[in-house]
C-alpha cells in the first residue's frame, strides 16, 4: 500500500477535518449521555408500554419463555389441537437471565413467561406485568389453599402458579459413604467429594441453603450472616465441580458427580430414568419455590396467553403433565385425579413436616442484592 | 471530503487527476456504506461501553450514578485481578502449547511431506475447524470426564486415571484443540517460504540439523511464529465457550465474568463494561507489541 | 529443491516429526470420531453403549426446534454474508484505490472486528441496541454479524487486490469504458475467487457464532449455536451428536469445494 502523503492535504481540508472531528465529538457526546439515560430510566424497553401491534402475523402462535422440562411435545400438541394455537417454547436457566432478556427487549416476543415467586414480586414492582383479568380465567378456584393468596403476589393479581417444589440434594445412595440427610454430609466430606458436587447456578439458592445450614434465614439481609455464608461456601469450594442448574444429570447418572444440588422437579425427572438415585430435602431446611405463569406487558399475543393459562388450569391437563414430567402441581383438582402412588410420593408432594422447614425466597432491597451479587461473583471467580 | 485519488500503485496521469465530480463520488460510494456500518455498530457501541464502564455499579433499569473509576478499581480487587491473571495464564499457556504442538506439524507438511499432498494435508488438518466450536468443546466433555474415554484408555494401559474435567487442564486441552489449526496454517505459510538453499548451504558447511534449525529455520519463520502466537493469544484470551463448558466452578475467566455480568446472575453492566474495556486494552497491547517487534525483525537484513 | 540430499541424521528427525504430526492429526479427529461414535449409540447416556441405532438421526429430523434453529442460522448467515460481500468488496476496492485524509484510521477501524474479542463486541452491540431502543430480533443479529463478516471479506479481497495488475482497469478506462463498467467487467471477475472464499469464511464464522448472536437475539430468534449451547447446558441427548456428524460432513464438503476453487484460480493465475 502506498503510504498516505500528508502533503496531499490542502489547508482547507485540514481545518474542515478539524471542524468535522470537533462536531462529531460534540454530537456523539450528546447522544452518548442520552443513551445512558435511556438505559437507566424508565425508558428501558422492557418496561415500556406495549406497542399494540395488532397487525402481527402471530395470532396463531404463542411464544413461551420457561424453564427446561416444564413442557413437552405432547402438551404443546394437545394445546394446538384444542385451541389451534401453535405454542413455541424457549427456555432459560436462571431468573436473572430471564429478567435481563425481558428488560433488554429481547423477550418482546414472549406472551407467557414462567418467573419464580420472588421475581414475580420484582417484576410487578417494575411494572413489567399485565394485571390478569380474572373474568377471563377459568379454574383458579381449584388452586390449593396455599396458593389462593400467595405472599409474593397477593390474590394472584398478576400471576398464576404453575409448578412448585423444593430444592434439595440428589445422589446415588450406593456411592456415598454414609447416609445423607442434609448439608452436614457435604461439609463433613469436602475432601472426599473433591469436585464431585454440583450446585445450582443461582445466587439466592446457594447462599440460602448455606444460610439455613448456619441457622439463619434463607432470606438473610444481615451483612455479617451473608459474609459467614460466603466463608462457609469458600470451605466447600474444593468439593464443587461446577455450578449448573440443569445439565448435571448425565454426569450424576454416570457417577462422575457424587451429589448434585437440584430443584426437586429436575431431580424427579432424572429419578424416573435412573431409579437408583435418591432425592432429599436437607434437614436444615430448604426453599419452597413456586414458578408462575405471567403475561408481560409487551406480550404480542395476550389472548393466546389467556388460552394457555386456562389450558394449564384444567385439572385433566395438569394431572397428565404431573404424570409425564413429575412436576408438583398447585392445582387441588388435578392432585385429586392422580393415582395414590403419585399422591403419596414424598418427593412430589412433601409432607407438612418437611414443608414446615422450608421458606420461600423473597425479594431483597437492592443494596442487599448487590451484596449477594458481590459475594457470588467472588465465589464463582476464585 | 477533499480527496486525491490515485489508482493503486501507479502515479496518476495529469489528464485524469483533474477535477471531476465522479472522482469524489466514487470513493464516497465505495467507502461510505461500510464506514457508516462500522461507525454505527462498532465504534459507537465501543464508546458507549467506555462510558458505561465509567459509571460504577451501573445496572439496567436503575438510575445511573455519578461518573467515577469505581469499576476499574474493582478489577484490582484480589479476586478479580486473579481472574484477569488466570485469563492471561490460559491465553499464554495455550499459545505456547499450540506453538509447541503446531510447529512440528507445519514443518512436516511444509518441508517433509510430498509436494502434491501438501494442500490436501493442510486442508484435512484444518477441516475440524469447520464444525461447530461448541460441539467440539462438548466432545471433550465426553472424553475427559472421569468415566470417559481418556480414563478408559489409560486404564487399559494400567495408568492412573486423570480427573481433568472442570479444571485448568481441560481448558488448556480445549483451547489448544480449538486454535491449533490456525497456528498450523500460519506457520505453514511462513515455513513454505523458507529459503531451502540456506539449509543446504548450512548442511554443506557442516552444521548439524539442530544448529541449522535454531540458526536458520527459527529466525526465518519468526514473523510467522509471532503472527500465529498473537492470533492464538487473542482468540484464547477472548474465548468463552471452552472455559465455560470445560472449566467448571474454579476456572473463571474474563470473558465468562463479562457474560455473567450481562446475561448471567449478577447483572452489573458497569463492571462488565470495564472488564470488556480491559480485554480490548489487553488485545491492543499484544498487537502493539507485535507491531513493534515485527518492525524490529523486518529491519534486520 | 525437490530432492534434498538427506543425510542419515535427518532420517531420524523425519520420523519424530512424522510421529508428532500423526499424533496431532489424531488429536484433531478423535473428538469428532467420538461424537460420531456416540451418535449411533442406542443409549441416551454416553457412559453406556446400548447397541447400534439410528434413532438419534430420526429424532433429529423430527426435532422442530433444531430445524427451526438451523433455519434461523442459515437466514442470518446468508443475509449477513450477501450484504457483507457487497459492502466488504466495495470497502476493499475503495481502500486500495484512493487516498484520503483519515484513511489510516478507516483502515484501522476496518480491522477492529478481527481483533476485538467476540464477547466485547457482543456486549457493546447489546448496550448500543438497547440504548437506542431497537427491538431485538433476527435482524439485529444480522446487523451485528455484518460487522465482522464485512471485515473478513474485506481482508481476503484486499490480499487479492494487492496482487492484481493495476493497469488492466486503466486500460479499460482508456478504451472508453465508464468507471462502473470497468469495475464490473475487469475488476470484479478478477476478484471473484477472493470474494467467494471471503464469503465462505464469513459464512462459517457466522454459522458458528454463539456470543454475538445470544447477546443480540430477540423476538424468538434462536440460532443453531444458541440452541446447542442451551442443550449442552440443560442436558444433551445424542441427537446433538447426530447433528454434528451431519454438520461436519457438510462443512467438509464446503471446505474441499473452497480449496478446489482456490486451486483452480491459482492455476489460472499461474497460466496468465
Amino acid at each position: 500500500m502506498p503510504p498516505t502523503n500528508p502533503q496531499n492535504f490542502s489547508v482547507s481540508a485540514t481545518t474542515r477535518r478539524r471542524f468535522l472531528q470537533a462536531s462529531a465529538a460534540a454530537v456523539s457526546g450528546i447522544v452518548l449521555s442520552n443513551c445512558a439515560r435511556n438505559l437507566s430510566g424508565s425508558n428501558a424497553p422492557g418496561t415500556a408500554s406495549p406497542e399494540q401491534t395488532s397487525s402481527s402475523p402471530s395470532d396463531s402462535t404463542l411464544r413461551i419463555f420457561t424453564w427446561a422440562n416444564y413442557t413437552d411435545d405432547e402438551l404443546l400438541k394437545n394445546f394446538k389441537d384444542k385451541t389451534g394455537i401453535q405454542a413455541i417454547v424457549e427456555t432459560f436457566d436462571s431468573n436473572e437471565a430471564m429478567l435481563t432478556k425481558m428488560q433488554t427487549g429481547a423477550g418482546k416476543a414472549y406472551s407467557i413467561v414462567f418467573p419464580s415467586d420472588y421475581k414475580v414480586e420484582e417484576m410487578i414492582k417494575m411494572g413489567m406485568l399485565l394485571p390478569l383479568d380474572k373474568s377471563r380465567l377459568k379454574g383458579t378456584e381449584n388452586l390449593m389453599q396455599n396458593w389462593q393468596n400467595p405472599g409474593y403476589d397477593p390474590d394472584n393479581t398478576h400471576s398464576i402458579p404453575a409448578v412448585w417444589g423444593t430444592t434439595g440434594l440428589i445422589f446415588d445412595p450406593e456411592k456415598v459413604s454414609s447416609e445423607v440427610k442434609g448439608w452436614d454430609y457435604v461439609w463433613d466430606n469436602v475432601d472426599q467429594l473433591n469436585r464431585r458436587l454440583s450446585m445450582i447456578n443461582d445466587v439466592r439458592e446457594v447462599f440460602g441453603a448455606t444460610l439455613r445450614y448456619l441457622g439463619y434465614s434463607y432470606n438473610s439481609t444481615k451483612a455479617s450472616e451473608i459474609e459467614a455464608a460466603y466463608e462457609k461456601l469458600l470451605e466447600l469450594k474444593p468439593a464443587i465441580a461446577t455450578f449448573l442448574t440443569n445439565g448435571w444429570e448425565d454426569q450424576l447418572a454416570s457417577g462422575d458427580l457424587a451429589l448434585s444440588m437440584a430443584y426437586s422437579q429436575d431431580a424427579l425427572n432424572l429419578i424416573q430414568e435412573s431409579p437408583n438415585l435418591k432425592y432429599i430435602v436437607p434437614e436444615s431446611g430448604s426453599s419452597l419455590w413456586t414458578d408462575t405463569m405471567v403475561i408481560p406487558k409487551t406480550a404480542p399475543n395476550p389472548d393466546a396467553a389467556y388460552e394457555w393459562i386456562n389450558f394449564m388450569l384444567e385439572p385433566e391437563n395438569s394431572a397428565r403433565l404431573v404424570e409425564r414430567l413429575k412436576i408438583s402441581t398447585p392445582n387441588q383438582a388435578a392432585y385429586e385425579k392422580l393415582s395414590s402412588d403419585l399422591q403419596q410420593n414424598e418427593n412430589l408432594f412433601p409432607s407438612k413436616a418437611v414443608l414446615a422447614k422450608c421458606e420461600g425466597i423473597v425479594p431483597l432491597p437492592s443494596e442487599v442484592t448487590e451484596l449477594y451479587d458481590r459475594y457470588w461473583t467472588q465465589l464463582t471467580s476464585t | 471530503m477533499s480527496l486525491t485519488t490515485t489508482p493503486s500503485g501507479a502515479e496518476p496521469t495529469r489528464a485524469r487527476s483533474g477535477w471531476h465530480p465522479a472522482k469524489l463520488i466514487q470513493p464516497f460510494v465505495l467507502l461510505a456504506p461500510a464506514g457508516i456500518w462500522l461507525l454505527l455498530l462498532l465504534v459507537f457501541p465501543t464508546l458507549l461501553i467506555l462510558e458505561l464502564s465509567l459509571i460504577p455499579g451501573f445496572r439496567l433499569g436503575q438510575p445511573a450514578g455519578a461518573y467515577g473509576l469505581g469499576n476499574y478499581l474493582e478489577i484490582f480487587q484480589p479476586v478479580y485481578f486473579q481472574v484477569v491473571l488466570r485469563s492471561l495464564f490460559f491465553a499464554v499457556g495455550s499459545t505456547l502449547l499450540c506453538l509447541l504442538l503446531g510447529f512440528p506439524v507445519a514443518y512436516w507438511i511444509a518441508i517433509k511431506a510430498p509436494r502434491r499432498w501438501r494442500n490436501l494435508l493442510l486442508v484435512s488438518f484444518i477441516l475440524p475447524l469447520w464444525t461447530s466450536s461448541l460441539l467440539r468443546a462438548y466432545a471433550w466433555i465426553t472424553i475427559l470426564r472421569p468415566s470417559g474415554l481418556l480414563n478408559s484408555l489409560l486404564g487399559v494401559f494400567g495408568l492412573p486415571g486423570q480427573d481433568w474435567l472442570n479444571r485448568s487442564p481441560a481448558v488448556f486441552i480445549g483451547m489448544a484443540y480449538s486454535f491449533l489449526p490456525y497456528m498450523v496454517l500460519i506457520l505453514y505459510a511462513s515455513l513454505e517460504r523458507l529459503d531451502r538453499r540456506l539449509l543446504e548451504a548450512a548442511a554443506d558447511l557442516g552444521a548439524t540439523p539442530q544448529q541449522s534449525f535454531w540458526k536458520i529455520t527459527v529466525p526465518q519463520t519468526l514473523p510467522g511464529i509471532a503472527a500465529g502466537g498473537l492470533l492464538v493469544f487473542i482468540a484464547s484470551l477472548g474465548d468463552f465457550v471452552v472455559p465455560e463448558l470445560l472449566g467448571g466452578a474454579s476456572s473463571m475467566t474474563v470473558s465468562r465474568l463479562i457474560y455473567n455480568q450481562f446475561l448471567g446472575a449478577t447483572r452489573n453492566w458497569g463492571f462488565g463494561s470495564s472488564l470488556s474495556m480491559i480485554l480490548i486494552l489487553a488485545v491492543s497491547i499484544a498487537i502493539a507489541l507485535l507491531l513493534k517487534y515485527g518492525d524490529r525483525s523486518s529491519a534486520q537484513p | 529443491m525437490t530432492s534434498l540430499p538427506s543425510p542419515p541424521r535427518s532420517k531420524r528427525s523425519f520420523s519424530w516429526q512424522f510421529v508428532i504430526t500423526l499424533l496431532m492429526y489424531s488429536f484433531m479427529y478423535i473428538p469428532i470420531l467420538v461424537l460420531a461414535f456416540y451418535s449411533f449409540n442406542a443409549s441416551r447416556f454416553s457412559s453406556t453403549w446400548g447397541g447400534f441405532s439410528l434413532r438419534w438421526y430420526s429424532s433429529l429430523l423430527n426435532d422442530s426446534r433444531i430445524l427451526s434453529a438451523l433455519g434461523d442460522s442459515l437466514r442470518v448467515a446468508i443475509c449477513a454474508v450477501v450484504i457483507s460481500a457487497v459492502l466488504g468488496t466495495m470497502m476493499a476496492v475503495g481502500l486500495a484505490k484512493y487516498r484520503f485524509p483519515g484513511k489510516g484510521l478507516y483502515r484501522g477501524v476496518s480491522y477492529l472486528p478481527l481483533i476485538i474479542p467476540d464477547i466485547a463486541i457482543a456486549v457493546a452491540t447489546l448496550v448500543f441496541l438497547v440504548s437506542i431502543g431497537a427491538s431485538l430480533s433476527l435482524w439485529t443479529i444480522i446487523a451485528a454479524h455484518i460487522v465482522f463478516c464485512l471485515a473478513y471479506i474485506a481482508v481476503v479481497v484486499s490480499t487479492r487486490l494487492t496482487g492484481l495488475n493495476p493497469h488492466l482497469e486503466e486500460a479499460a478506462l482508456d478504451l472508453g469504458a465508464t468507471p462502473f463498467q470497468a469495475f464490473l467487467k475487469v475488476l470484479l471477475p478478477e476478484l471473484m475467487p477472493a470474494i467467494f472464499s471471503g464469503c465462505l469464511l464469513a459464512f462459517v464464522l457466522s454459522m458458528d457464532d454463539l456470543l454475538i448472536a445470544s447477546f443480540t437475539a430477540g423476538g424468538g430468534a434462536n440460532t443453531l449455536p444458541m440452541e446447542i449451547f442451551s442443550r449442552v447446558r440443560t442436558g444433551v441427548k445424542p441427537d446433538i451428536n447426530a447433528l454434528s456428524v451431519i454438520l461436519i460432513l457438510f462443512s467438509g464438503f464446503l471446505a474441499f469445494l473452497s480449496e478446489y476453487i482456490r486451486f483452480k484460480s491459482e492455476q489460472r493465475r499461474l497460466r496468465q
